[in-house]
């Protein structure tokens, strides 16, 4: 198990390193550069600046300069945000980014899953076709229109929360429940489909014949073994989340650093991009693996790392 | 549920609105986005303008006409050849930690401006000063070398490369405001942090929480006296629509109005409107048929009703012919093309091209519904006017600004925002030897007349100097289209009195008070 993870870490740094060299290489391929100004810069400066930067090295250098840093934890100097690190400015925004989408993830597994356990055990009848609709509404509405909803309707008409900015508790609510709309409708399909798959197996019906409560049953033998399909899920949800962060925190004026995804690139702030996209890389690496652990903990025929246990 | 209690339901949460009285003496602004620096040496954009010129104070201020009137210099004077200027500072100021100011804050600011080891993006600011383009180029390596010397505590010499008029005017901008060594050299980067900065304005850093809010208490010592208010809060909403949400729930006291809000709201007690100091112009390439041709480029001129343009775009904006904008010194209405479509096709034919056999002129613009609503106007009044047929083309801005430089389109769009108002901002951009000139197009009489007029004190001579190159930029060569003169929107609190908004898009609210 030990030695899983173990090796499971260092495929993850393998991959961290082709995200970098990817994103390196086509952030250079991208035309224009970060200095490239409306208010264009003589000749002389223009030096400056990108001597200061190391820019006028080979692209070559530049690179593995900028793998040099990495293996020492430094993810270089913001071009656009004068004086402050990459590493500083994620220091400061990762942490409301990674707060709101814990919140958005809760309420979307919450949501999605009982919503998909009663979809899934009423099939065909009202309660299916009422969480059906629930599910395909949270998936065809984009969240930019979703938040702007809320905004108008639960921040402005009815005051019952803050329309934006990050004040406190208060003010997460409505971008969570903007982030977890798409997410929840699709752990909620996911959820009705596995319940759907192990209803009818015999397990479930020796469950029943045992004895045991309708309750027991739904979430012990049912519940357990549809989750399976969600936990599937469990690393695009991530990607999902951390996406639609941008629009949310864009919306809501929350200063996390989904904006960065974006903004970043249409500065052309190299290290900004590669900063911002390796810690989303490392993000879902680990949600992969924390997936993997999962499974075998949920389906016990699941072996990690071959027959060696 | 009958509708009642629904009714019912609703009012109860109406009345649990959080609105809380806003606080007497403090004002909530939005600044849009986080400043990308608060280093004034160092800064380039707006943002960090709009906080930077409530911490710090130049030489000269924008006086109300936005003429450079004296600030930390309480005069100054040029000598008869125009080359040398003394500016006797104001005694008695102080920098926030109690520290007096001294010329050679100055001295200091204006050599790490132009220091090559600094990458300050607007060194080319000072580069009138002698040596100071070669120091910042690297063939000068003395910085005593270069033009700018503290005679005394209180006086400061500066000695430029020739006579310019506007120069008390550049003193109006955040790059020649002072520094201190002694901070910046102890703190490095993190000097602008609020527990290390030291400035001398009308407000001080109190806090700035990175991409959310600034916060700024006034400085009691400032020169011209405390300002009224306790505090501003500045947010960095970056949506537009959010940012107007948060102004109607009493949240934020000043705004920017989206363009697509402002029919709606132009009639609010609050909406403000002033005419900026920025001009929308599109530009030919000169080098390439048929626009090497300045006949044709004028028929393209004439053939433009600029006046659809604010129809179009209804965001305040003003039809323009001429460059020099209003509000700017030597602004001449009277300048430019008028709309003459029979002109144009006569003009045209007289070049011998005829329009049916043109291949589709290309306008390329960077990817934004404004300039999208500018180019599909003006491609319907070249094709009906001309009987040419027009392409459109958008590019992502970055992708834009590269080609401008490498290989401009036939036809692209661009803006000018003034540094400092004054019009040399605007008229050397067109110099032939200018980096933004992209239209290739260069005129020696044009460059003569441009730098006379930076040299030339009696008004009414420079007055006449830029009207005439005006006259060949606009309406003899025509390399550029001037199209229409922009506006700046905006929606203020009546909690709020005192406040002016300003062409140059500065804000500056010492005399402003939060009720």
């Amino acid at each position: 198990m030990t030695r899983y993870v173990a090796l499971r870490l260092l495929q993850g740094v393998g991959v961290l390193w082709l995200v970098a060299t990817v994103t390196f290489a086509l952030l250079r391929l991208l035309p224009g550069g970060p200095f490239d100004r409306e208010k264009v810069l003589p000749p002389e400066v223009l030096r400056n600046v990108e001597a200061r930067y190391q820019l006028d090295a080979p692209v070559a250098v530049q690179y593995l300069r900028y793998l040099q840093g990495l293996v020492h934890g430094d993810l270089g100097p913001s071009y656009k945000y004068v004086g402050r690190d990459v590493a500083d400015i994620l220091r400061d925004a990762f942490p409301v980014s990674i707060g709101l989408g814990a919140l958005a993830l809760g309420l979307a597994l919450g949501f999605g899953v009982s919503l998909g356990l009663v979809a899934g055990t009423h099939r065909g009848r009202p309660p299916d076709h009422a969480a059906t609709l629930l599910a395909v509404l949270g998936m065809s509405v984009p969240s930019f229109v979703l938040g702007a909803l809320l905004i108008l309707v639960a921040g402005l008409w009815l005051g019952w929360f803050p329309a934006a900015l990050w004040e406190g508790p208060l003010y997460a609510i409505l971008p969570a429940l903007t982030l977890a709309a798409t997410p929840a409708a699709y752990v909620a399909r996911l959820t009705r489909a596995g319940v759907l798959d192990v209803i009818d197996l015999d397990y479930i019906r020796t469950a029943r014949a045992k004895g045991l409560s309708e309750s027991r049953v739904r979430v012990h033998h049912i519940l357990r073994n549809a989750l399976l399909a969600v936990v599937t899920y469990f690393g695009p949800l991530l990607a999902v989340l951390l996406t639609g962060s941008f629009i949310v925190e864009q919306i809501f004026a929350i200063p996390g650093m989904g904006r960065f995804f974006v903004t970043a690139v249409t500065n052309r702030d190299y290290p900004l991009v590669l900063g911002v996209t390796l810690v989303y890389a490392a993000l879902v690496v680990l949600a992969n693996l924390a997936v993997d652990l999962l499974y075998a903990w949920l389906d016990p025929r699941i072996r990690l790392g071959g027959a060696e246990r | 549920m009958p509708r009642a209690v629904w009714g019912f339901l609703l009012l109860g949460a109406l009345a649990c609105l959080p609105r809380a009285a806003p606080p007497p003496g403090v004002l909530r602004i939005n600044l849009g986005t986080e400043p990308p620096t608060l280093d004034w040496t160092r800064a380039t954009d707006s943002v960090s303008i709009q906080v930077i010129d409530q911490l710090m104070r130049g030489l000269a201020e924008l006086g109300p006409d936005l003429r450079p009137v004296p600030a930390l210099a309480e005069r100054w004077e040029v000598t008869p050849d125009g080359r040398v200027y003394t500016f006797h500072l104001r005694e008695g100021v102080r920098w926030t930690d109690g520290e007096p100011l001294r010329a050679e804050h100055f001295v200091y600011a204006w050599r790490r401006l132009l220091d090559p080891q600094t990458a300050a993006e607007y060194a080319y600011f000072l580069f009138p000063v002698r040596g100071a383009r070669a120091y910042n180029a690297g063939k000068l390596r003395d910085p005593n070398a270069i033009g700018v010397r503290a005679l005394d505590g209180r006086t400061l010499r500066v000695e430029l490369e020739g006579p310019l008029v506007y120069f008390p005017s550049i003193t109006t901008f955040m790059v020649t405001y002072p520094a201190r060594r002694d901070v910046i050299e102890a703190y490095g980067e993190r000097w602008t942090e609020p527990e290390h900065i030291v400035t001398l304005g009308p407000f001080r850093l109190e806090a700035w929480e990175h991409e959310y809010r600034i916060l700024l208490r006034p400085n009691h010592d400032y020169f011209a006296g405390p300002p009224r208010l306790k505090q501003i809060a500045a947010y960095m909403v970056t949506e537009g629509s959010t940012a107007l949400i948060l102004f109607e729930q009493g949240i934020l006291d000043i705004v920017r109005v989206p363009p697509l809000e402002i029919r709606r709201l132009s009639s609010h007690p609050g909406y403000r409107r002033v005419p900026a100091l920025r001009g929308y112009y599109y530009g030919f390439n000169t080098e390439e048929a048929p626009f090497d041709d300045s006949r044709v480029r004028r028929a393209f001129g004439m053939a433009i009703d600029r006046a659809e343009l604010p129809k179009v775009l209804r965001g305040g904006e003003l039809a323009a012919s001429f460059w020099i904008p209003p509000g700017m010194p030597h602004h001449n209405p009277s300048i430019g093309l008028r709309f003459d479509a029979e002109g144009a096709r006569r003009l045209l034919r007289d070049a011998g091209v005829d329009p049916a056999k043109l291949p589709p002129i290309r306008v390329v613009y960077n990817t934004d519904q404004t300039h999208r609503l500018v180019a599909q106007n003006i491609q319907k009044q070249w094709q009906n006017n001309l009987g040419v047929r027009v392409e459109l083309d958008s590019r992502e801005w970055k992708v834009f600004l590269k080609e401008l430089v490498v290989k401009p389109s036939p036809v692209y769009r661009l803006g000018w925002g003034a540094d400092f108002p004054d019009p040399d901002n605007f008229m050397s951009l067109f110099a032939s030897y200018s980096a933004n000139n992209h239209t290739r197009w260069g005129s020696p009489r044009y460059d003569r007349l441009v730098e006379r007029a930076a040299r030339e004190r009696d008004p009414s001579r420079r007055q006449a100097l830029y009207d005439e190159a005006q006259r060949i930029l606009c309406e003899r060569e025509v390399p550029i289209v001037p199209l229409f003169v922009s506006a700046i929107n905006l929606l203020v609190s009546e909690r709020i009195e005192g406040f002016e908004p300003n062409p140059m898009d500065l804000m500056f609210f010492e005399g402003v008070e939060a009720h």
